[in-house]
């Protein structure tokens, strides 16, 4: 007998954990734009897929996040109200990838170590 | 035959494959942070081998479906012989390496399935294979999971731009996903652990069992898991060495975000199937990833040869391998004779296999990962324009 419940659920379950990790994840990374911090992070390596940058480059790309955040029109505390929710969405998202290893192995880590 | 020999026979051989499985792996899991440049290769080739090895211990449904499942068990036991399960084997190392040879897409779950299965069906009739087990939980995921993976990381691709997504022209951030790719691979490389480990896990056992060893239905016995967990982690490590010296071959054009998305729907439909007991491919579950993340970026379109080239591969392999399977079976029911003529054609091809690979020189097409091969499946644009608003 086909177990049809079964495929409906990882479906589903995959379904809605990647996009709530996405989500917050990404969330995170807009608000801490608006927060006046814009993420630059460069490769640690360079492949052939890459293109590649410069440290020049990676010095403009910084200079105009700074540039981006002088010239925002929130206030202090509009900035630091959106640096905190940054925040508060990585935790989010983190706690959701959490959550859905628990959900999946944790009886099984209980047996472990008991 | 001595039954103590033949038993140990299979396990060094399933180990064997374990380890050639982890070996053929370390691509799939870590060839979009490398493509990205989100981890250094040597740090995540390290990575990759030390969460397989967690991975392995997380779960032990996977093992349970190939021991107690697919095979069926009568009233003394199960049909089939540790004779047979090393045909089996035998067909599985065979088309794994051959089509590693040839640089052609295909599954090591899914040789190890058409082995057991071809040599089950020789050597004890049809009876031995449960179907109705085959098919729930081996056919219908391999090609429902790269479907839902594809959906998931398409949906989540959209989700991760749409969220980001600026139409003043002003910086992104969206290489701070680059961040989130360490977290989201290393999710991968866990999920690996958790399903693929335990295929051989569930081999082990089932040779225990038909040995006698072991009672039907009882777990997976410890020194199993263990010796499978380093057997995967080892391969996985040293597979990774093939892509360090590779590097930039067989890449794609990966964005952070993009990666981040396929690398999350990889890894929460890998872990959900593995709680089901669906014993997928995790090949084919990160290609549906790539390709479904890849169509959901601006401006990309599928190349349908290059899809459906992957697409037959991989219907290809499980009658392949079930083919050599039946026919290393075939030969092993010749008696401890033809258990020796196995062993010896087998280990003569994965010998001449292993000289040819080093004599020839590395190109894409023999070292190219399937998942790095399946982002060649869709065509992107460079720098489309958005179809949205655009304010000055």
């Amino acid at each position: 007998m086909i177990d049809w419940f079964a495929f409906v659920l990882v479906l589903v379950s995959a379904l809605v954990g990647a996009c709530v990790v996405v989500s917050a994840y990404s969330l995170g990374i807009r608000l801490l734009t608006i927060s006046g911090r814009t993420p630059v992070v460069t490769p640690a390596e360079f492949t052939d897929a890459i293109t590649i940058v410069t440290p020049a480059e990676i010095r403009k790309a910084e200079k105009q996040a700074a540039k981006a955040a002088r010239k925002s029109p929130l206030t202090d505390g509009q900035k630091r109200l959106a640096l905190v929710g940054a925040y508060a969405s990585f935790a989010l998202s983190a706690i959701a990838v959490l959550v859905g290893v628990y959900l999946i192995i944790g009886e099984h880590l209980f047996k472990i170590f008991s | 035959m001595d039954l103590t020999l033949i038993v140990v026979l299979v396990i060094a051989l399933a180990l064997f494959f374990d380890f050639t499985n982890g070996f053929h792996d370390t691509a799939n899991a870590m060839a979009t942070p490398i493509a990205t440049g989100a981890l250094r290769p040597k740090v995540a080739v390290a990575l990759a081998a030390i969460l397989n090895l967690v991975g392995a211990f997380l779960s032990t449904e996977v093992a349970k479906t190939i021991s107690g499942g697919i095979i069926k068990e009568g009233d003394g036991g199960v049909l089939i012989t540790p004779q047979l399960i090393f045909a089996g084997l035998i067909g599985a190392v065979v088309w794994n390496m051959v089509t590693w040879l040839l640089g052609l897409p295909s599954s090591s779950s899914h040789a190890l399935f058409g082995g057991l299965i071809g040599a089950a069906i020789v050597g004890a009739g049809l009876g031995a294979v449960d179907f109705a087990v085959v098919v729930s939980k081996v056919i219908l995921p391999a090609i429902l999971a790269p479907l839902t993976a594809g959906l998931i990381a398409y949906l989540a691709t959209k989700l991760a731009y749409a969220i980001t997504r600026r139409y003043d022209g002003k910086p992104d951030g969206r290489s701070g996903f680059r961040f989130a790719q360490i977290f989201s691979s290393s999710l991968v490389a866990l999920a690996h652990g958790t399903n693929d480990a335990q295929k051989t896990m569930g081999v082990i056992t089932l040779t225990l069992v038909a040995a006698g060893l072991q009672s039907s239905g009882s777990e997976v016995q410890t020194w199993v898991i263990v010796t499978c967990a380093i057997a995967i982690a080892l391969g996985t490590y040293m597979g990774g060495w093939r892509i360090i010296r590779t590097l930039g071959t067989g890449l794609t054009d990966v964005k952070p975000a993009q990666g981040f998305a396929a690398e999350t729907a990889t890894a929460a439909t890998i872990l959900a199937s593995s709680h089901v007991g669906f014993a997928l491919s995790t090949t084919q579950v990160a290609s549906g990833s790539v390709i479904g993340s890849g169509l959901g970026r601006r401006g990309s379109k599928v190349r349908w040869r290059t899809a459906g080239r992957i697409g037959i591969g991989w219907l290809l392999t499980l009658p392949a391998a079930g083919a050599v399977g039946a026919i290393a079976a075939a030969i092993a029911l010749l008696g401890p004779v033809g258990v020796i003529l196995d062993a010896v054609v087998g280990a003569g091809v994965i010998i001449g296999i292993f000289m040819l690979s080093q004599r020839s020189e590395v190109s894409a097409s023999n070292v190219t990962s399937e998942v790095a091969d399946s982002g060649r499946a869709v065509k992107i644009k460079r720098n489309p324009k958005p179809k949205g608003k655009v304010s000055k």
